[in-house]
């Protein structure tokens, strides 16, 4: 952390690395949504004017695959990342979901509705975050491995009675639409709509944060720093 | 020299036997005689609604038509020379058949009414130019039938009267295969109107004895698709039909009539983007379904699949339901002989997916998604409709909840909390 970083009371969340492949998971994500949905829903009439947009279903399929090839490596990448590397290893520390976890969530609980006088404490990522990140991962290794026997359809019915791939598609699509739901519903509301971060969490964009949000948001991270001497 | 006077006199005998047979016949004038007056062609007669009728007979055109080496009286019986006007003249006399058979047609039973707007005899053959069939001059010549029919049944005024299908059907087969075969490449062996409707006797489709009754149709489409005939006979479809089952479908039924056009022509009503479409006509529909027991929600289940999908959207290779069931040899899949038959099915699959082994063809396609067709994919839909729709409640409850707590707190100002902003 920088000198003016640190004189603006700023505090760096995510660091260049993890911005890319947050922004490619962007992208990736609402191209592969609009073609899976376009297909998925495709007597819908919105659909079709999609799948003409796209140049039709052959075309949306290679526009599909090739996001998804995308997100894969994406995935991939960030595995490795987190397993091996120096600023990788500990996220991943911190990101394991623990008894406590399920504490916080159910103090959040309490205190929300007036029965519990404090509101949890959480370290750099506390149960909303650990939840989005852990569901978005499973999503998208279940979407991938359906995804795959499916493209390699005839590599797949050489081992597989065709109910496997009937399965395959439902799995393939519904995730797809729990995916979508997580992002709208949950992801959405806690980094742009959330009262603490409206209108958005800048830290997807210039990895930095307030202290004082921080401070507020994150304390046990915000006292760690403290402590390290970086605040 | 005896001989040349036994010549001499020999004609001069035949030319009076022709003169007396001229005299005595003062009633049955030769032909040469007619056209004295009926060759000059200003000759005209003027009818009681102030027109005018030609009265000249083109001798050129009889002498080549195929009654030309008759006479005049051969028909007009009663014309002499000079004659007020004539009876009617009878075809029937010499073509017995054709009247009795034209009598029982449309056209014969309105003109026997008085009605004159409908064909009699010469207005398909013409009068004194008649000329058989087979000659490429003829009006009945295959290639020119078309036009002949059409100049009465492109005519709206007649359609109307008649209540006639519209006059597009009509003009469609000009645009159809056998439209196409006949006008455009100039051949014979392809269907004209006379060939599905007959043509003395021609009635409409919906009478048992028209040549165009339902039940006819395929015997009738068989003339000349005899290999074709043979395959629908044997197919679930003929074998239906044969028995007397009304709603079995008949060639017409797939292919259309006056429209029909080749599968690799993008209208036609079989090619592969519009076979699901067709054959849905009557698969689709709830009744047909029960009443013959077949599995539901055929057209909507291949629609929703990656076949249906690409065919709609013009991937001609994808399959359609024919490139699995078959065209005119499609059996029920308990038929061993069927493509759909399970046994049969790595085979049809194979055709396009080398890997659809006998493991692959294990268990239903393209059927409902119903707990007893399809429980694995109805279960998987289940659970993931009654869990995204769970966590999409439970957030929107966790989102108020929070909002709800913000709300009680406002005024507070706990350290630590998250009542700073607001």
């Amino acid at each position: 952390m920088s000198r003016a970083d640190l004189a603006a009371g700023k505090v760096i969340r995510m660091s260049i690395l993890f911005r890319i492949q947050h922004l490619l998971l962007t992208v990736l994500l609402t191209v592969l949504a609009i073609t899976g949905f376009a297909l998925m829903y495709h007597e819908n009439s919105l659909a079709q004017w999609i799948i003409r947009l796209e140049g039709g279903v052959h075309n949306r399929g290679i526009v599909h695959r090739i996001a998804a090839v995308l997100l894969m490596a994406n995935l991939v990448y960030h595995v490795f990342y987190m397993l091996f590397s120096r600023e990788g290893k500990p996220e991943l520390r911190q990101l394991f979901i623990g008894r406590q976890d399920i504490d916080d969530f159910l103090q959040s609980l309490r205190y929300n509705l007036g029965v519990g006088k404090e509101y949890p404490r959480f370290g750099k990522y506390g149960f909303k975050e650990k939840f989005q990140y852990w569901g978005a991962s499973a999503g998208i290794v279940l979407i991938s491995f359906t995804g795959i026997m499916l493209w390699a359809e005839d590599f797949s019915m050489a081992f597989f009675p065709k109910i496997v791939l009937d399965l395959a598609i439902i799995i393939h699509g519904y995730q797809g639409l729990l995916g979508f739901v997580l992002l709208y519903l949950w992801h959405i509301y806690n980094v742009h709509l959330h009262p603490s971060v409206f209108p958005m969490n800048p830290s997807w964009i210039t990895g930095k944060v307030s202290a004082e949000w921080l401070r507020r948001e994150h304390p046990l991270e915000y006292e760690k720093l403290k402590e390290e001497g970086l605040l | 020299m005896n001989r040349m006077i036994r010549h001499y006199l020999a004609a001069v005998l035949a030319a009076a036997v022709l003169f007396s047979a001229g005299l005595a016949s003062g009633a049955a004038p030769g032909v040469d005689e007619c056209m004295d007056c009926h060759g000059d062609k200003t000759i005209e007669k003027s009818l009681p609604n102030g027109k005018t009728l030609s009265l000249y007979v083109d001798l050129q055109a009889y002498r080549s038509s195929v009654h030309g080496k008759d006479s005049c009286v051969t028909c007009h019986a009663d014309a002499k020379a000079p004659h007020e006007k004539l009876k009617k003249v009878s075809c029937g006399k010499c073509h017995g058949d054709a009247e009795k058979s034209y009598a029982m047609s449309s056209h014969g039973i309105l003109r026997a009414k008085g009605v004159t707007d409908v064909p009699a005899c010469y207005d398909c053959h013409g009068k004194h130019d008649i000329r058989k069939a087979q000659d490429p001059a003829a009006r009945t010549f295959r290639l020119n039938i078309v036009a002949t029919c059409l100049r009465c049944h492109k005519d709206q005024a007649i359609e109307r009267k008649y209540n006639l299908p519209d006059q597009k059907a009509m003009v469609a087969y000009e645009q159809s295969v056998h439209g196409m075969a006949s006008k455009k490449a100039g051949l014979t062996g392809s269907a004209v109107c006379v060939d599905c409707h007959g043509n003395h006797a021609i009635l409409p489709g919906d009478q048992p004895r028209s040549a165009t009754n339902r039940q006819k149709i395929p015997t009738m489409c068989g003339k000349c698709h005899p290999g074709i005939l043979e395959k629908y006979e044997k197919s679930v479809h003929g074998k239906g039909m044969r028995a007397g089952i009304a709603e079995s479908p008949v060639c017409t039924d797939c292919h259309g009539e006056h429209t029909i056009a080749r599968v690799s022509d993008p209208s036609s009503s079989v090619s592969s983007r519009n076979i699901p479409k067709t054959c849905s006509g009557c698969h689709d529909k709830e009744g047909i379904s029960t009443r013959y027991a077949l599995p539901k929600k055929r057209f909507s289940s291949y629609m929703d699949s990656f076949h249906g999908i690409a065919v709609e959207y013009g991937m001609t290779k994808a399959a359609n339901c024919s490139s699995c069931h078959g065209v005119h040899e499609i059996l029920q899949s308990s038929d061993p002989a069927s493509t759909v038959n399970k046994a049969n099915l790595p085979k049809t699959c194979g055709k396009c997916h080398p890997n659809a082994g006998p493991n692959f063809a294990k268990g239903d396609v393209h059927v409902e998604i119903s707990p007893s067709k399809a429980m694995g994919v109805f279960a998987v839909r289940l659970f993931y409709t009654i869990f995204i729709g769970a966590l999409a409640i439970l957030f929107a409850l966790h989102v108020g909840l929070e909002l709800y707590g913000r709300w009680n707190r406002r005024k507070e100002k706990t350290p630590g909390g998250k009542e700073g902003q607001s």
